[in-house]
C-alpha cells in the first residue's frame, strides 16, 4: 500500500466543495502545480468508499508567524543570524486542487477529508475520463504527451472522436512566439494522430498552411533528437521519424521560374510543386480580392455574368468583332479589349444592361489580379493544383505562402479551404478527414476588425467542418485576440509558455493564480491541455518533433538563389530528368520569348510527363524552318550579242 | 449510536485508569465536552446542562496567590550576584516537553458543577532542525466532580474511573465546602495535577529512554526522578514567587541580557529540591523588569561543577532565544520548541 502523500483538510472558512479541496502535505513532498491526486474517503456511501480525483491548481505556504516583523525581531533585524536558529520553524504546504472526477459518481458530494495519494497511472486514466474512449474494442485514444509527477510518467491521450470529429473537433493552440512550442506541438500532434487514428474512422490527410518563416518546410527531413525525446516517442507509440509522405506546393516568385519558397534547394525540389492557377480558378474567388468598396452590386453582376456565360464558352455577340473563348487573363483582357471598342465604334453606353463605365471598371479589377498575384495567378490560364480527388491517406499537403503577397495568401487559403470543403460534401477528396493547419490566427480571423472573406472560411471550418470531417488546428499567439467563435469551437485547446498581459485578459479568469503562472513560465516541450473529457486543465510534456526545425532546415538547406532563365528551367526539368544538362536547356530554348518558354516549362510540370525533356522541347512552336529555303530559281545571265557596238 | 460508543469507550476508560498511567490514552473516549455532556444527561437524572458559551475555566478571572518573595540557599556563591554567560550560545537541547489542559462546566446537579477537563503533554524532538513528536502525546479526558454532593454511585456507575472526586477529605479528614467557585477552583486545580502528571510521566520516560537534555516547561522538582536526572532542564517562565529577597532581589532583576544569577537551592513544599538561577534571555530596554526573565532548574545532583554546568544550562537556553516564539505573549521567555508543544496539543486536543 503507498504511504499517503497528504491528508485533505477543511474549515469553516475554507470548507470542501463538490468541485475543489485543501489539502497540506510533507514539506518534501512531490506535489506541484498541476499534479493528479486522489482522496480515498474515510466513511462508505451507499456502500462505497468515495474516491475523488483532483488537479493542484494552488499552493501556499506559510509559518507559524503573525507577523512578519518577528521573524525580524527574532533575527535582531540581521537576516545572517538565521543560519543560527537552532530550529526552524513550523511551515506548512498546503494545496488547493480541482476535482476532476468523483467515483462513483453520484451522490455528488463535497470531498470527503481523507488521505492524498499521487495518482497512479491507472488513476490518472480514471481521472480525466480516458477509460471510456481507451477501451481494447474501441480505442480512440491519441497520445498527446506525457503527465509526469513523482517520478511517474503517464501517457495522456485525447479522444479522435472529440479531435476529428464527429463529437467534437478543431484544435487551438496559444502560446508566445519565439520558442517554436506551437509549429512544434502541432507537428507532434500530427504525428501522432497519423499513428494512432483508428482504423474504422477512415483516413486522414494534413494541409498545412505555411504562413512565415520555414517553419514547416522540412516536414520530411529528420531532426536530431535525444535519447530522452525517443524515450517519450517509445513511451507514447509514435515512431521517431518524419513525415513520410509530404507534398509541398508554392506559388512562383514574379518570374514566373522560380519558386517563392524557401524550400527551394535543388535537394529537395523533388516534392515540391508549383501552385499556379488561371482565371477559372480565381474569378470563383474573385470577391477575395476585390474590395467591396470598388465591386459593387452592378460590378457584381457582371463579374457574374462573365463566370457564368463567358468563362470557358464560346462567346459571340454582335459587338464583338469575333467569336472568343475566355480560358485565360489574356483572353479575358482580349474579350474586354474587343467589347469596349465595339461599344465605342456603335457609341454605345449599356452592354446587356451593363453601363461601359462599369465594364472598365472590372476590367480595371480583375485585369490587376495577374499582377496583384503574380507567380499565382498565370496569364496563359495553365493550371498546377493541389490533387484534388486523390489526397493520400497520411499525407501531408504544405502550402507554402510565407513568402507571398498579402492578396495572394488570401486567394490561396480561400480557395482550398474551400476545394476540401467541397469534396469532403461530395466524399471524393481521396480521405475521409482533413487536418487544416493554420498559423497566426491573429491575423486571419481577429476577434475585431472587418469581416473578411478567409475569416468567413475559418468560421465555417470551425462551426460546420466537423460533420464534413474538415478539421481546423489553429495557432496564435494572443487567443484573447482571435474571434471567439472560432476558438471557442476548438473542443481541444492547448497553451504554450504565455505572454503574462495575455494572461492578464478575462479570458483566463477560470485559471488559478499559480496555473497562470505557471502557464507564463512553461519550459520548451510543456503544454497545459483542455479536452472535452478533462474537467481541469492538464499539463503535459510532448517530445520534440522528429521533423527537422524550419531554422536548421535553412541552414542545411539554403534557398536557391535566384538563376537566370536557363538554370531556371534545368532546375525545374531536372526534377522529371536529373540527366538533363544546361547546354541542352540552353539549346532548346534558344531564341524563344520568355512567355514560351514559361509555358512550355508549366506544360511539363503540369503534365509530369515520363520523357520531360521531349515533352518539354515538343511544347516549343517552331520559328525557324528545319527545311532549307529553296534556292532562288537563277536567271542565266543574258548572252551579249556579239555585234553590240557599245560593248567592252 | 453514541450511546453504545460511548459504553464501549467507558470500558476501556477504566481499563486505562486502572493502569499506572491513568490518564493516558484515554483517546476515543467521550473525547469532546459534547459527548461527555450528552452521556451525563442521559445517564444521571438531575443533571442539567450548562448552557455553553463560557470561556474555559483557565480563563475566568479568579483569586490566585499574590506575588511574592523568598529568600532562597545560595548553592554557588555565598552572596547571589551577577554572572555572564560566557562562551556562544549552543543548540544541544534535544527535545522540547510541554503541557496544556482546558476545563469547562458540562452540567450542573443543583449547585454543584461537573467540570468536562481535558490535560495533556508532549515531547517535541528536534531532528535535523525541525520539531517532530517523540512517541506518542499523553492526553486524558475526564469529568471532576464534588462527588461528596453529587450522586457519587450514579457517577461513577456511569463514568467509572473516568469520573474524578474534587471533594477528597483532607488529612484532617474535613471536605471543601459546597461554595460553587470553590468546586470551580478545586476541580481546575485537579485537571492541573493531572497535566502535571502527564507531563513528568513524559519527562520521566524520555530521561529513562534517551537521556538527552530535554527542556521542560515549568519546574521540575514534582517528579522525583526527573528531579534527579541530568537530562531534564526546568524552564519556569512565571514569577509570582521570586527565590531573592534585598539585594539578592536587586540582582536578579537587574540582570542584564545574558547574564545569569547564582545558583540556588529551591525546595518548595511537596517538591523534590533542585537547583535554580535566573537568567535573562533578552534585553530589557524600554520593558519591564522581568521581561526576557527566565528561572532555571536543574537536578541537584550535579554531574561536574555547578557554575560549568549553570553555564552550560545557560547557554543551551540563550541559544533556544531563535527563533521568536511570538505570537505567542510570552515569546519573551518561552522557547520555540515550548510553543511547538503548546501548539501540537492545542491542534489535537481542542
Amino acid at each position: 500500500m503507498t504511504a499517503p502523500l497528504g491528508l485533505v483538510v477543511a474549515t469553516e472558512r475554507a470548507p470542501n466543495t463538490p468541485h475543489q479541496f485543501q489539502f497540506w502535505t510533507a514539506i518534501d513532498s512531490p506535489v506541484g502545480i498541476g499534479t493528479i491526486v486522489r482522496v480515498d474517503g474515510r466513511q462508505p456511501v451507499d456502500g462505497h468508499i468515495p474516491q475523488v480525483y483532483g488537479v493542484v491548481t494552488e499552493g501556499f505556504s506559510y509559518t507559524d508567524l503573525a507577523s512578519p516583523l518577528f521573524d525580524v525581531l527574532g533575527h535582531d533585524g540581521d537576516p545572517g543570524q538565521s543560519a543560527f536558529a537552532p530550529t526552524e520553524r513550523a511551515e506548512v504546504r498546503l494545496y488547493s486542487a480541482a476535482v476532476l472526477r468523483h467515483v462513483p459518481e453520484e451522490p455528488l458530494q463535497p470531498v470527503p477529508m481523507g488521505e492524498v495519494f499521487l495518482a497512479t497511472e491507472m488513476d490518472v486514466a480514471i481521472a480525466l475520463r480516458m477509460d471510456s474512449y481507451l477501451r481494447e474494442d474501441a480505442n480512440t485514444g491519441i497520445p498527446i504527451g506525457l503527465y509526469r509527477s513523482g517520478g511517474m510518467d503517464s501517457a495522456i491521450y485525447l479522444d479522435a472522436e472529440f479531435l476529428v470529429g464527429p463529437e467534437a473537433a478543431h484544435l487551438n493552440i496559444t502560446g508566445v512566439s519565439g520558442l517554436a512550442t506551437k509549429t512544434s506541438a502541432v507537428e507532434w500532434l500530427l504525428a501522432s494522430l497519423f499513428a494512432h487514428f483508428p482504423e474504422k474512422k477512415g483516413s486522414v490527410a494534413a494541409v498545412c498552411f505555411n504562413v512565415k518563416g520555414p517553419d514547416l518546410c522540412f516536414l520530411d527531413q529528420p531532426a536530431e533528437l535525444d535519447e530522452e525525446d525517443r524515450a517519450m516517442y517509445d513511451a507514447l507509440g509514435v515512431p521517431c521519424e518524419p513525415f513520410r509522405d509530404v507534398h509541398y506546393f508554392a506559388p512562383f516568385k514574379a518570374d514566373n521560374l522560380s519558386l517563392n519558397t524557401l524550400r527551394s534547394n535543388e535537394e529537395l525540389l523533388a516534392n515540391v510543386q508549383p501552385l499556379t492557377w488561371g482565371l477559372t480558378e480565381v474569378l470563383q474567388f474573385a470577391e477575395v480580392l476585390l474590395n467591396r468598396d470598388d465591386v459593387d452590386a452592378k460590378a457584381d453582376a457582371l463579374i457574374d455574368f462573365i463566370k457564368e456565360r463567358v468563362l470557358d464558352r464560346d462567346f459571340e455577340d454582335r459587338v464583338l468583332t469575333k467569336p472568343h473563348r475566355v480560358r485565360s487573363f489574356a483572353d479575358l483582357e482580349g474579350w474586354f479589349r474587343d467589347l469596349l471598342s465595339g461599344l465605342e465604334d456603335r457609341g454605345d453606353e449599356h452592354w446587356r444592361t451593363h453601363h461601359v463605365a462599369t465594364i472598365r471598371k472590372v476590367r480595371n479589377r480583375l485585369s490587376n489580379i495577374s499582377t496583384r498575384c503574380a507567380g499565382l495567378v498565370t496569364n496563359d490560364g495553365h493550371t498546377s493544383d493541389l490533387p484534388w480527388g486523390h489526397f493520400a491517406d497520411r499525407a501531408v499537403y504544405v502550402v507554402d505562402v510565407a513568402l507571398a503577397e498579402e492578396d495572394a495568401q488570401d486567394l490561396i487559403f480561400a480557395r482550398i479551404v474551400s476545394k476540401l470543403r467541397e469534396h469532403l460534401e461530395r466524399r471524393d477528396l481521396g480521405v475521409t478527414h482533413v487536418v487544416v493547419f493554420v498559423d497566426e490566427l491573429n491575423k486571419y480571423a481577429p476577434a475585431d476588425g472587418p469581416e473578411t472573406y478567409v475569416r468567413k472560411m475559418l468560421l465555417d471550418i470551425a462551426e460546420r467542418g466537423r460533420y464534413l470531417g474538415l478539421v481546423l488546428f489553429s495557432a496564435q499567439q494572443f487567443r484573447s485576440q482571435v474571434h471567439r467563435r472560432v476558438v471557442g469551437n476548438a473542443g481541444t485547446a492547448l497553451y504554450g509558455r504565455m505572454d503574462g498581459d495575455e494572461l492578464a485578459t478575462p479570458g483566463y479568469a477560470v485559471l488559478s493564480a499559480a496555473t497562470r503562472t505557471k502557464l507564463a513560465t512553461l519550459s520548451k516541450g510543456q503544454l497545459m491541455v483542455r479536452h472535452p473529457h478533462f474537467t481541469q486543465p492538464i499539463f503535459v510534456s510532448f517530445p520534440r518533433p522528429a521533423m527537422m526545425r524550419g531554422r536548421d532546415g535553412v541552414e542545411r538547406y539554403p534557398q536557391a538563389a535566384d538563376v537566370p532563365r536557363d538554370v531556371g528551367v534545368l532546375r525545374q526539368l531536372r526534377r522529371f530528368d536529373p540527366s538533363l544538362t544546361l547546354a541542352w536547356v540552353q539549346d532548346v530554348i534558344g531564341f524563344y520569348e520568355d512567355e514560351d518558354v514559361l509555358r512550355a516549362l508549366h506544360a511539363t510540370l503540369a503534365h509530369a510527363p515520363d520523357n520531360a525533356g521531349a515533352y518539354f522541347k515538343a511544347q516549343f512552336r517552331k520559328i525557324v524552318s528545319a527545311s532549307p529555303a529553296p534556292a532562288p530559281a537563277r536567271t542565266p545571265l543574258r548572252v551579249l550579242p556579239d555585234d553590240d557596238p557599245y560593248a567592252i | 449510536m453514541d450511546g453504545v460508543r460511548s459504553a464501549e469507550g467507558l470500558t476501556e476508560d477504566r481499563a486505562i485508569a486502572a493502569d499506572p498511567g491513568a490518564l493516558t490514552g484515554a483517546v476515543g473516549t467521550l473525547r469532546s465536552a459534547h459527548a461527555a455532556q450528552r452521556h451525563l444527561l442521559r445517564a444521571i437524572p438531575g443533571v442539567r446542562a450548562a448552557t455553553g458559551g463560557e470561556s474555559p475555566l483557565e480563563r475566568q478571572p479568579r483569586d490566585t496567590e499574590l506575588p511574592h518573595v523568598i529568600d532562597a540557599e545560595g548553592a554557588e556563591d555565598a552572596t547571589l550576584r551577577a554572572r555572564p554567560v560566557t562562551g556562544p550560545p549552543v543548540a544541544a537541547i534535544r527535545a522540547f516537553l510541554d503541557g496544556t489542559q482546558r476545563s469547562e462546566v458540562i452540567g450542573w446537579y443543583g449547585a454543584v458543577p461537573l467540570v468536562y477537563g481535558t490535560a495533556g503533554a508532549v515531547v517535541r524532538e528536534r531532528v535535523e532542525r525541525r520539531l517532530v513528536t517523540w512517541g506518542r502525546p499523553s492526553i486524558s479526558h475526564r469529568i471532576y466532580a464534588p462527588l461528596a454532593y453529587a450522586p457519587r454511585a450514579a457517577l461513577e456507575g456511569a463514568l467509572g474511573a473516568m469520573v474524578e472526586d474534587t471533594t477528597r477529605p483532607a488529612p484532617d479528614g474535613t471536605i471543601a465546602p459546597p461554595h460553587p467557585t470553590l468546586l470551580l477552583e478545586r476541580a481546575t486545580l485537579a485537571v492541573s495535577r493531572d497535566r502535571e502528571r502527564l507531563e513528568l510521566a513524559l519527562a520521566e520516560q524520555w530521561c529513562a529512554s534517551r537521556g538527552e537534555p530535554i527542556m521542560i516547561d515549568g519546574g521540575i522538582g514534582a517528579n522525583e526522578a526527573v528531579a534527579r536526572s541530568s537530562c531534564a532542564v526546568g524552564v519556569v517562565k512565571s514569577h509570582r514567587t521570586l527565590y531573592a529577597e534585598g539585594d539578592a532581589l536587586s540582582v536578579v532583576l537587574g540582570l542584564a541580557r545574558g547574564e545569569r544569577s547564582s545558583v540556588i537551592r529551591v525546595a518548595p513544599r511537596g517538591r523534590s529540591e533542585v537547583l535554580s538561577w535566573y537568567l535573562r534571555l533578552r534585553d530589557t530596554a524600554g520593558r519591564d523588569a522581568l521581561w526576557g526573565l527566565v528561572r532555571v532548574e536543574m537536578s541537584a545532583n550535579v554531574p561536574t561543577e555547578i557554575t560549568a554546568r549553570a553555564d552550560e544550562l545557560s547557554r543551551w537556553l540563550l541559544a533556544e532565544s531563535a527563533p521568536l516564539a511570538a505570537p505567542d505573549p510570552r515569546w519573551d521567555r518561552m522557547a520555540y520548541g515550548i510553543r511547538s508543544a503548546e501548539e501540537f496539543l492545542r491542534a489535537t486536543t481542542g
